[in-house]
């Protein structure tokens, strides 16, 4: 690929997705898009790209931002924030909510393996959840709708009696149990969007999204999920990520990494 | 600190040594196995941390191994992961009403080791 054509992209995917795509990654760009062009009847990467600088087609062009997306992710990814959700948040939650269901969004959930997991905890721990798993990439949506994981997808992270417990085998895949997918609901959507209206989360995951962003998006995206959450909501990032000013909306939660609440100023701002 | 100690049971060389590489490198002291025969009386002197075992093997196989080796003194302790190709919901039901702490379905990679091992709660 050609530097000119790699710094299209960067600007491609930092305009619509505010995704950093360093220069570190155009070999691994080069591969992931390779498939891409085959399926859509390219010769080449480089033709691909050319016919859409020529001609931008929306479909194609979203196309090439969901393949060159990160969708690492694994079943209990970072556990201590598992166990702070279903042993901690879970019950002062519900308890505070009058026994309805605590309205959880996975926010970038790739292909789904964060959403299984936490309903998997909820459901063990006997409190009712609904949750909402959103991505920007359809392709990591569907194969986290149909909840069906290879061997070597389901074992990482997730211990088999779990996996046995809340997936049905399959001649090919692990598939989730009805009883998980009925507290868990994929859609799209861009975490660079602001909100359309007015539904709130109680607890808000969003994690490993914003480290794969540009700097200058982050305060963007954590805007739209503070005006996301309840006031006495929580947010989740990874546990080593952290907010260097890039938003005034969220503060840390000591002895609980990760773990964020809204801080005065955006409740001020709230009300 | 003394390391934590693996016995890796497995009658394929090759297995062995790419198990032996990945606990390795999670900071296990590690020896090895053929059967569940020469595992057993490795552990009636030596009772290992962690215990890696494949299923099928000549002389005894995995299951055996596991339920004797609960009977003997000490042989509640070891954190058992059977890793093997057996991959029916059943055997792996199976292995664990046996006393198995957790199951790995080969093929596995060093990231699945680990979060297996996390999970319980050997690293």
């Amino acid at each position: 690929m050609s530097p000119e054509a790699f710094d299209r992209l960067q600007s491609l995917m930092a305009s619509r997705a505010g995704f950093r795509l360093t220069r570190d990654r155009m070999k691994l760009a080069e591969h992931r898009l390779g498939p891409l062009a085959r399926r859509e009847g390219y010769e080449t990467v480089e033709a691909m790209l050319a016919s859409l600088w020529a001609k931008p087609v929306a479909a194609l062009a979203w196309a090439v931002i969901e393949a060159l997306l990160n969708p690492e992710t694994w079943f209990r990814r970072d556990r201590p924030t598992f166990d702070t959700f279903a042993g901690e948040l879970l019950p002062a939650l519900s308890a505070a909510r009058g026994g309805a269901p605590v309205k959880v969004w996975s926010a970038g959930c790739s292909t789904g393996q964060e959403a299984w997991s936490l309903a998997i905890g909820a459901l063990e721990a006997g409190f009712p959840v609904e949750i909402v798993a959103t991505d920007l990439s359809q392709r990591a949506l569907e194969k986290a709708r149909s909840g069906a994981y290879t061997g070597f997808e389901i074992q990482r992270g997730l211990k088999a009696g779990t996996m046995l417990t809340w997936f049905d085998q399959t001649e090919e895949n692990w598939i989730a149990k009805p009883q998980l997918r009925a507290v868990a609901h994929f859609a799209r959507a861009n975490l660079l969007d602001p909100p359309t209206d007015d539904h709130r989360f109680d607890v808000i995951f969003c994690r490993h999204v914003l480290g794969d962003m540009e700097p200058a998006r982050r305060g963007q995206v954590l805007d739209n999920l503070e005006r996301r959450l309840v006031d006495d909501g929580c947010l989740f990032l990874g546990v080593e990520e952290v907010l260097e000013g890039d938003s005034i909306a969220f503060r840390p939660v000591a002895g609980r990494p990760g773990l964020f609440v809204k801080s005065p100023p955006a409740l001020r701002r709230a009300a | 600190m003394t390391p934590r100690t693996c016995l890796i049971v497995d009658d394929s060389r090759i297995i062995r040594k790419v198990a032996r590489r990945i606990v390795e490198g999670l900071g296990f002291e590690v020896d090895e196995a053929a059967d569940g025969s020469e595992a057993l009386t490795f552990c009636s002197g030596v009772m290992p941390e962690v215990i890696l075992l494949d299923w099928s093997m000549p002389v005894m196989d995995g299951l055996t191994f596991l339920r004797r080796l609960r009977t003997l003194a000490g042989g509640a302790g070891p954190k058992v992961l059977f890793c093997t190709i057996e991959t029916r919901a059943e055997r792996i039901a199976e292995a664990l009403s046996a006393g198995a702490d957790d199951y790995v379905m080969k093929p596995f990679d060093g990231e699945i080791l680990t979060s297996k091992l996390a999970e319980v709660g050997a690293v």
